[in-house]
């Protein structure tokens, strides 16, 4: 991000390269439309763009990158009416139109998987997003969500129960 | 990821869901609109700055506009047609402000014309009605004298400057000096230009 803040276009490049596919996955489960995934997608990194100048080492680029992607959806939660909040024993409601389709074999249960990380509550699907698409560390979910470590790390452990729990695995 | 559970079977089925890509046109905009270099981005935001304070300006000064359009033009608003009968309505609204409903609609409805009117004179007529020779006082001018309404604001309202002077001409006879030296302030006021006579010593 440095460099390309000294103006080298390429290392926006390999930066888009290796986080492209992560932030899309990450958005398109967390909002489920397509279209609306794609829109969030590329304000995303329009701000990534735009904040350029003002960017400093401070903490990864991916932490910085899921910073921003966490506050544009949370705008987008608070202007649908939504909030985000920790519902550790209820279950999800809103609708379902996105649903991954499985390619594997063992379909069955990866469409119940599939079902299940689309049922979770918001805020347990954004941290098992964020550890399993973006790879990162309790530490930097937490600074990313404006968590505490142990709020993320109980969110996790939620989601992942529910998950093992779709995958025959409770 | 050694600070929290590990489930490798979670894992294992969530990474053989991960398919999904961003389409390749939005690849392309994203990475078009990185290239551009930041000078690039700040001559479009210069421009739109200067236009949002342009018309910030000019918003603020409309409200001004219409008054002054209205003054200079009052002269040839009055010399619109209109029909016999309904000529004389607005002064007698002007005499009786607690008429009914229905004249005051008639009397908003000839505004209206009156001013869709006078907008179609300044688009064809650019130039400066004060100093034109004036137009011979339409048959509603009479009215006021025979209103209590004041001189200068009948003839706000309705008076040709010529019938305007005539009716100033008309106080100064009935000795009602003040008001017609008031009146002939406010004259002078609106058409500048105007060449008016010396009143009689």
């Amino acid at each position: 991000m440095l460099a390309y803040r000294r103006g080298e276009a390429g290392a926006f490049e390999a930066l888009y390269a290796r986080h492209k596919g992560p932030l899309y996955r990450f958005v398109l489960r967390s909002v489920k439309e397509r279209a609306l995934a794609e829109e969030l997608y590329q304000e995303i990194w329009m701000r990534v763009i735009e904040s350029r100048g003002r960017y400093a080492v401070q903490a990864k680029f991916t932490t910085w990158l899921y910073t921003i992607a966490h506050h544009r959806l949370a705008d987008h939660w608070r202007k649908r009416g939504l909030q985000l909040v920790d519902a550790q024993g209820a279950d999800a409601v809103g609708h379902r139109s996105f649903e991954p389709e499985p390619r594997a074999e063992g379909r069955q249960d990866l469409q119940r998987l599939a079902a299940a990380l689309a049922a979770l509550p918001e805020l347990q699907r954004e941290t098992f997003l964020l550890h399993e698409e973006a790879g990162m560390t309790l530490a930097e979910i937490a600074l990313a969500t404006g968590a505490t470590q142990e709020a993320a790390k109980s969110r996790l452990r939620y989601a992942l129960a529910r998950l093992r729990e779709a995958l025959g695995d409770g | 990821m050694a600070d929290t559970e590990r489930d490798e079977k979670v894992a294992a089925g969530y990474r053989a869901l991960r398919s999904e890509e961003p389409p390749r046109a939005l690849d392309e905009a994203i990475l078009t609109a990185a290239r551009k270099r930041p000078s690039q981005w700040r001559v479009p935001l210069s421009i739109a700055a200067v236009l949002v304070l342009a018309v910030g300006v000019t918003l603020r000064m409309l409200p001004q506009r219409p008054e002054a359009e209205s003054v200079a033009l009052a002269p040839q608003v009055m010399q619109t047609p209109r029909p016999a009968a309904s000529a004389p309505a607005p002064a007698r609204e002007l005499a009786r402000p607690a008429a009914g409903a229905e004249a005051a609609a008639e009397v908003a409805a000839a505004d209206a014309l009156a001013e869709s009117q006078m907008r179609s004179d300044i688009a064809a007529k650019p130039t400066s009605r004060a100093s034109a020779a004036p137009a011979p006082a339409p048959a509603a001018a009479g009215v006021g004298a025979e209103t209590n309404v004041p001189a200068g604001k009948m003839a706000k309202a309705e008076l040709s400057p010529q019938a305007w002077l005539e009716r100033i001409a008309e106080l100064r006879k009935q000795g009602r000096t003040r008001e017609a030296e008031e009146s002939l302030a406010e004259f002078k006021k609106r058409y500048p230009d105007y060449r008016v006579p010396e009143p009689p010593r």
